[in-house]
C-alpha cells in the first residue's frame, strides 16, 4: 500500500472508532448532567426503542440466505423454528443456537448432496 | 442472588467469552472470505490483517478493499465506508446506562460491533454493575481476536479452505441470525413489541433482498420505531 492508502486506512479506522466512542461519551455526560439536576432518567425514549429495533433489523438482514432459492429458505425456516423451539424450553442462549445451526446444516446438506 | 453476583464477579470475563462463542460461527467464515478477497485484490497478508484489526467493521472492510482495488478516489472510499458504519452511532448511547465511569470503557468501544451491541444490550442489564466490564471485555476480545484470526486464515489459506470445505461458508453463518433471534425474542412479550420487532425484521429482509443491504438496518429499525410510536399513540388516544 502506498502512503495515501495508509492514510485512508487510518482515517477510516479512527472515524469508525469515533462513531462508536463519541455518542457513548455524549450520552454518559448527558445522563450524569440530568441525574445531577433532577434525578430523573435522562435516556431519550426513542433511543430505548431504536436499540431493540436495530437488533431486529440485524436479525432480518442476517436471515436472508446467500443463495436465495427455495431450499435455502426452507433450511432457514426450519433452523429458526428449531431455535425457537429449543429456546422456549431452555430459555438459554447457546443450546438453541447450536440446535438451529445443526438443523439448518442438515437441511442444507440434504438438498446439496 | 448474592451468590450469583459473587460468582459472576470472579468469572465475568469467562461468562463474556462463553456468551460470545456463538458469534464465531458468523465471524470466522466471513473473516476468511474477507482475508481471501483482500489478498486477491492486491493487499498483502499483513496489510489485510491490519485492516481487520483497526477498522474492525465487516461491511465497510469489504467496501474499502473493493473500492481501493477499483481505483476509486480515496476521499470517496473514506466517506462511503464511514457512512456504512454510521448506524453504530446509536449503540454506545443505548448501552451507556449500564456502563460505569471506568476509563477502560473508552478503548473497549473499539469492539462495539453490531453483534457485540446486540449481545451486550441483552446481557448487561442482567449482570451486576461490577461484573459488566469484565463480561464485555471477554466477549469483545473473543470477537475481535476471532475476526483477526479468521482474516489471517483467509489471507494465508482461504482459497484452499473454501475449496476443501465449501459448505463452511454456507452453514456456519446461520449462527448469526440464530443469535440475533435468541436475543430479540424475549422482547416479544406483548403485542406492541411483537409487531414492532416483526415489522423491523420483515422490512430488513425486503430491503436486503431488493439489493440495499447497507441501508437495510437503519431504515428497518426506524420503520419499527415509527410503528411503535403510532401504535402507542393510538392506544393512548383510544384510552381517552
Amino acid at each position: 500500500m502506498d502512503t495515501s492508502m495508509w492514510l485512508a486506512l487510518v482515517c477510516i479506522a479512527i472515524g469508525t472508532y469515533l462513531l462508536r466512542l463519541l455518542p457513548y461519551i455524549w450520552m454518559k455526560r448527558n445522563l450524569a448532567k440530568k441525574q445531577a439536576e433532577d434525578g430523573i432518567d435522562a435516556m431519550p425514549t426513542w433511543l430505548t426503542i431504536l436499540g431493540p429495533t436495530m437488533i431486529a433489523a440485524m436479525f432480518g438482514t442476517s436471515l436472508v440466505p446467500a443463495h436465495s432459492d427455495m431450499f435455502s429458505w426452507l433450511a432457514t425456516g426450519v433452523g429458526i423454528l428449531i431455535t425457537l423451539g429449543v429456546w422456549t424450553r431452555t430459555r438459554s442462549m447457546g443450546l438453541p443456537i447450536l440446535c438451529g445451526v445443526v438443523a439448518f446444516g442438515m437441511i442444507t446438506l440434504f438438498f446439496v448432496l | 442472588m448474592s451468590t450469583t453476583t459473587q460468582t459472576l464477579a470472579g468469572t465475568s470475563w469467562k461468562e463474556g467469552v462463553k456468551d460470545a462463542i456463538p458469534l464465531l460461527g458468523g465471524y470466522i467464515p466471513v473473516a476468511i472470505s474477507f482475508g481471501l478477497i483482500s489478498v486477491q485484490s492486491g493487499f498483502s497478508v499483513v496489510e489485510t490483517i491490519l485492516i481487520s484489526a483497526f477498522i474492525y467493521a465487516g461491511a465497510s472492510q469489504f467496501l474499502f478493499v473493493a473500492m481501493a482495488a477499483s481505483g476509486a478516489p480515496l476521499w470517496l472510499v473514506v466517506i462511503m465506508t464511514l457512512l456504512i458504519n454510521a448506524r453504530h452511532i446509536v449503540y454506545g448511547p443505548n448501552l451507556s446506562p449500564y456502563l460505569n465511569h471506568d476509563k477502560k470503557w473508552l478503548p473497549l468501544m473499539h469492539g462495539l460491533t453490531d453483534q457485540i451491541f446486540a449481545l451486550a444490550h441483552a446481557r448487561l442489564p442482567q449482570l451486576p454493575e461490577h461484573a459488566r466490564i469484565g463480561w464485555y471485555t471477554g466477549a469483545a476480545m473473543l470477537a475481535w481476536l476471532s475476526w483477526i484470526a479468521g482474516t489471517a486464515l483467509g489471507a494465508i489459506a482461504g482459497g484452499e479452505l473454501t475449496q476443501r470445505w465449501p459448505l463452511i461458508n454456507d452453514i456456519l453463518p446461520f449462527a448469526l441470525p440464530a443469535l440475533f433471534f435468541v436475543l430479540i425474542v424475549p422482547r416479544c412479550n406483548n403485542r406492541l413489541w411483537t409487531l414492532t420487532i416483526a415489522l423491523s425484521a420483515v422490512t430488513a429482509i425486503i430491503l436486503k433482498m431488493l439489493g440495499y443491504p447497507n441501508v437495510a438496518i437503519p431504515l428497518a429499525a426506524m420503520s419499527g420505531a415509527v410503528l411503535f410510536y403510532t401504535l402507542k399513540n393510538q392506544r393512548l388516544l383510544g384510552g381517552h
